[in-house]
């Protein structure tokens, strides 16, 4: 694989040969980024070429994962752990299938990699419960990387050791949540915990634990056989480097998972150009550019760049990259309601204002859609998401709050039109 | 001192100290459902909000340390806001039933939400509610009355070392209930109900039986083991309605055993002797105190007589028989007695790693500080007298005059020939030697039942009696 390619992944994707291991020796020259680091980087060395790559994290907060990593501490006698989420739950998000299937040696690579680079030994898939195939097809590439030694014992002579165990998750959005899947991994129920203290100092079984998302761990072999810099300057904005797989959804003519530099696309040049634009001809009216959770744009917003901070600018967020278009005839009403009641449904139920507030949002937006509601309850219903985003355990209540909030904020009139009886559920 | 500043006020604090503890020392209280300082944080409830400042987001009070010149505000409109949104949400499904609920007037929903929360409700949507499993003869559950702080829970698994308590299915349709809905195992589950925020879980012992309110509280000390849990009898009109446990951080913590919570009931009994009483042939007839008093001076002044003294009994108590039966009954010999198998405080110990000890009696330290031998094996003599305060196991006695002096219950008069009643722990002021040697004092709840007397007047009027005109 030539280091100048613009994409890293999709032109391995969709051919079912390329996920093996002698596909990915002899194309991707793979392995070789481990045994450079096994063969002569310290793990600090590591981590600083990640820190050089500006990669951040791809599930979601786009927390830059060089430093993530600098958190792990050193001295600490516990054993330390290195768990990659393969949750993938945000609805609309379905890259890091495609990382599963197509080229899970990536992956494997990476947590070799990132596993010296912190000191693990014994590193964790937690794969979500409906990727039946994928978590199959990860074992079998498990299998043949450990029977040709590049798990296991003394990997590339190093003395270094690894396994890696792959848990599926039973189907809850919660535990892509780091803390609700560290306490799925351990036995527990997948709630969230209390941070502090954050997993860096006790994450899995209480040991010092980096978790990251697929698709940043299998960009790791990439940053070391290409270097922090180069892989930084692959991204065409300030500190974000390397590509985004993004999950293009809905409405659009081409929906598919697609491969771009860092911040080198508007939203429209992604819909327009990547996508083929609306599909059957029709207006643009929504846009839900990162994940379910995300707030919504209107057709005039989207001539931001696809990146973590312009994004950030005009109130919104990437989220795992996963743009849903809406187009001009699509009911909001109905669709926030949907998005609501996924989350009321994925609430864990620990803490009170998701546990009930979500609910009770779902219950409101039902009475709307069915013309039960009275006019006050727009208003209710965006205070009661006001008592929730910001106030819960963790960021599913932020979640579920954030596509209330500005779905009213931005086409409150269609909400109106449901109070005011103009309109009904058909 | 590291200090922080609350509400204005500059406070110390010990490192590690959460914000809900040092406020509530500066006197400053902050709302609490899920936190309890005897269990570990889970920040659920999120009634605790406070604002610190630099920090953008509301934070809760139990789950973040004071740090040195941390500055927060527990009374900021944001804060306000926060917390009636919470309570808010917490009465959402709640059904309100105060007026037929057990924990009302003690209810921690009930005080913050008068104290936090709205009068006006914006929900008009239906309730969510509950088909309730049996929880066993201890706890009554009415899980729609719960707000899910699992306090429950996690006093389970980690006070009483027992999983069995869980949360089933999630969000909306949570249910805190046992494991595939068994009856609860544990011997500590009336701790369940003291902790339960609401009226959810409650005693079914204390089920409908008094208003909170309604109660009179006397500190005193659990006579169950020889542990010493602190403990509050709570009780009106001379009866007692249950007991909960007082914190003491050095004995019990926040908690006590089902069988010390318990044990109060065997003083109520309608079974209990309260009547001087003699046995003639193989019933048992209601005498004069005069003619007991006067057959046991009598009989206990010769040769081989043996004194039984209860480790059941308060310092007082054992040191006055002591110093009786050195003008009454010199030639007696005195020994204890409590629990068989454990007479003296070596062989005493923990019984089940939490609260419980070996000796089932609460003064054995204090009758071998008297220097009283304990009694091995059955008594045997011609008088045998045994002082009793209700619990200490009764040996095998041969005699042939036996007499109980004390608390006895129906089922246990037949081991003795006549019975002079005396009073229970809920009845008396005293002073008691847990097995560690603290000295705790009990104190009187109740006035004597029937014509039972005080061991100090029966003694008393054993020694100088002049008239034969004592209370029949």
């Amino acid at each position: 694989m030539s280091t100048n390619a613009k994409t890293l992944f999709v032109q391995h994707f969709w051919k079912d040969s390329n996920r093996t291991l002698d596909y990915y020796l002899a194309e991707m020259n793979g392995y070789e980024a481990a045994r450079k680091v096994l063969g002569g980087m310290t793990p600090d060395q590591v981590v600083e070429e990640v820190k050089k790559a500006n990669i951040r994290g791809r599930g979601g907060a786009g927390f830059p994962m060089g430093m993530k990593w600098s958190f792990i501490p050193k001295n600490s006698e516990k054993p330390k752990y290195l768990v990659c989420n393969a949750d993938e739950s945000e609805p609309g998000t379905c890259k890091d299938r495609q990382i599963i299937r197509y080229t899970p040696h990536l992956l494997i690579e990476g947590l070799l990699i990132g596993s010296y680079a912190i000191g693990c030994k014994h590193a964790y898939v937690y794969i979500r419960g409906e990727y039946v195939r994928e978590a199959l097809l990860l074992e079998a590439a498990i299998e043949e990387a450990r029977a040709k030694g590049f798990l296991g014992k003394n990997i590339f002579g190093s003395g270094f050791e690894l396994e890696i165990t792959v848990h599926r998750g039973a189907g809850a959005y919660i535990c892509g949540e780091e803390t609700g899947l560290l306490n799925s991994l351990e036995g527990k129920r997948g709630e969230p915990r209390v941070k502090p203290p954050f997993p860096a100092v006790s994450g899995a079984f209480s040991c010092p634990t980096a978790v990251n998302n697929v698709e940043s761990i299998a960009n790791v072999p990439h940053i070391i056989r290409m270097g922090g810099e180069a892989f930084a300057q692959l991204g065409k904005i300030d500190k974000s480097g390397g590509t985004r797989l993004i999950s293009l959804s809905g409405h659009v003519n081409r929906p598919g998972v697609y491969e771009v530099p860092a911040g080198s696309m508007t939203l429209r040049q992604i819909i327009e150009e990547l996508g083929g634009g609306v599909w059957k001809g029709k207006k643009l009216k929504a846009v839900i550019p990162g994940g379910s959770s995300s707030p919504v744009l209107t057709a005039d917003e989207i001539d931001a760049v696809y990146d973590v901070e312009p994004l950030m600018k005009i109130g919104t967020m990437m989220g795992s990259a996963a743009i849903m278009v809406v187009d001009e005839d699509t009911d909001l009403v109905k669709l926030l309601l949907r998005i609501t009641k996924f989350y009321a449904h994925e609430s864990c139920g620990q803490c009170t204002p998701c546990r009930e507030g979500c609910h009770w949002m779902e219950s409101l937006l039902h009475k709307m859609v069915h013309g039960e509601a009275k006019s006050t309850d727009v208003d209710l219903l965006v205070d009661v998401a006001g008592n929730i985003g910001g106030k819960t355990l963790c960021a599913l209540g932020d979640a579920a709050a954030m596509p209330v909030q500005s779905f009213v904020k931005k086409f409150r009139s269609e909400f109106d039109a449901y109070v005011k009886g103009q309109r009904s559920h058909a | 001192m590291p200090k922080c500043t609350i509400d204005g006020k500059e406070v110390d604090f010990k490192a590690g100290e959460n914000l809900v503890t040092v406020a509530k020392r500066a006197g400053i209280e902050i709302p609490v459902f899920c936190y309890h300082p005897g269990l570990s944080v889970v920040a659920q409830c999120r009634m605790c909000y406070v604002e610190v400042e630099k920090m953008p987001k509301l934070q809760t009070a139990c789950s973040t340390q004071a740090a040195e010149g941390m500055v927060v505000k527990t009374q900021s409109e944001a804060v306000k806001k926060g917390r009636a949104g919470t309570m808010e949400f917490l009465l959402l499904n709640h059904p309100l039933d105060c007026p037929i609920c057990d924990k009302a007037g003690e209810c921690d929903l009930q005080d913050n939400s008068f104290g936090h929360g709205s009068e006006f409700m914006r929900h008009s949507e239906e309730r969510r509610t509950y088909v309730d499993v049996d929880m066993g003869p201890v706890i009554q559950k009415n899980m729609n009355r719960c707000i899910h702080c699992t306090r429950c829970i996690r006093f389970g698994e980690e006070v009483a070392g027992i999983h069995e308590m869980v949360a089933i299915k999630r969000g909306n349709n949570i249910d805190i209930t046992t494991i595939d809905g068994k009856q609860l195992k544990t011997e500590y589950a009336g701790n369940y109900s003291d902790i339960c925020p609401t009226g959810s879980l409650t005693l079914k012992d204390f089920r409908f039986r008094k208003r909170a309110w309604m109660l009179k509280k006397t500190p005193t000390v659990c006579e169950g083991c020889s542990k010493g849990c602190n403990m509050e009898v709570q009780h009106e009109g001379n009866v007692v309605y249950r007991c909960v446990p007082r914190e003491n951080l050095e004995i019990n913590k926040y908690w006590m055993c089902d069988e010390g919570r318990f044990n109060y009931q065997y003083a109520q009994d309608p079974s209990r002797i309260v009547d001087p009483m003699r046995k003639a042939g193989e019933s048992w007839l209601v005498t004069r105190w005069d003619e007991l008093l006067t057959a046991l001076r009598n009989d206990s002044g010769g040769e081989d007589v043996l004194f039984l003294v209860g480790t059941d009994l308060t310092l007082e108590e054992m040191k006055s028989v002591q110093e009786a039966a050195r003008i009454w009954a010199p030639r007696a010999a005195i020994r204890s007695f409590g629990t068989p198998g454990v007479e003296s405080s070596a062989q005493d110990g923990p019984k089940d790693g939490i609260l419980k000890m070996k000796s089932k009696t609460s003064n054995l330290k204090g009758a071998e500080t008297l220097g009283i031998p304990p009694l091995l094996g059955a008594a045997k003599s011609t008088v045998v007298v045994v002082f009793r305060g209700g619990r200490a196991e009764l040996p095998r006695i041969e005699a042939k005059k036996a007499y109980g002096v004390g608390v006895f219950l129906e089922k246990e008069r037949n081991s003795v020939h006549a019975i002079l009643p005396g009073l229970s722990f809920l009845e008396k002021d005293g002073t008691i030697l847990n097995h560690q040697g603290t000295s705790q004092t009990l104190k009187r709840a109740l006035l004597p039942r029937g014509k039972s007397k005080a061991l100090g007047e029966i003694l008393m009027l054993v020694l100088n009696q002049k008239s034969s005109e004592v209370n029949p």
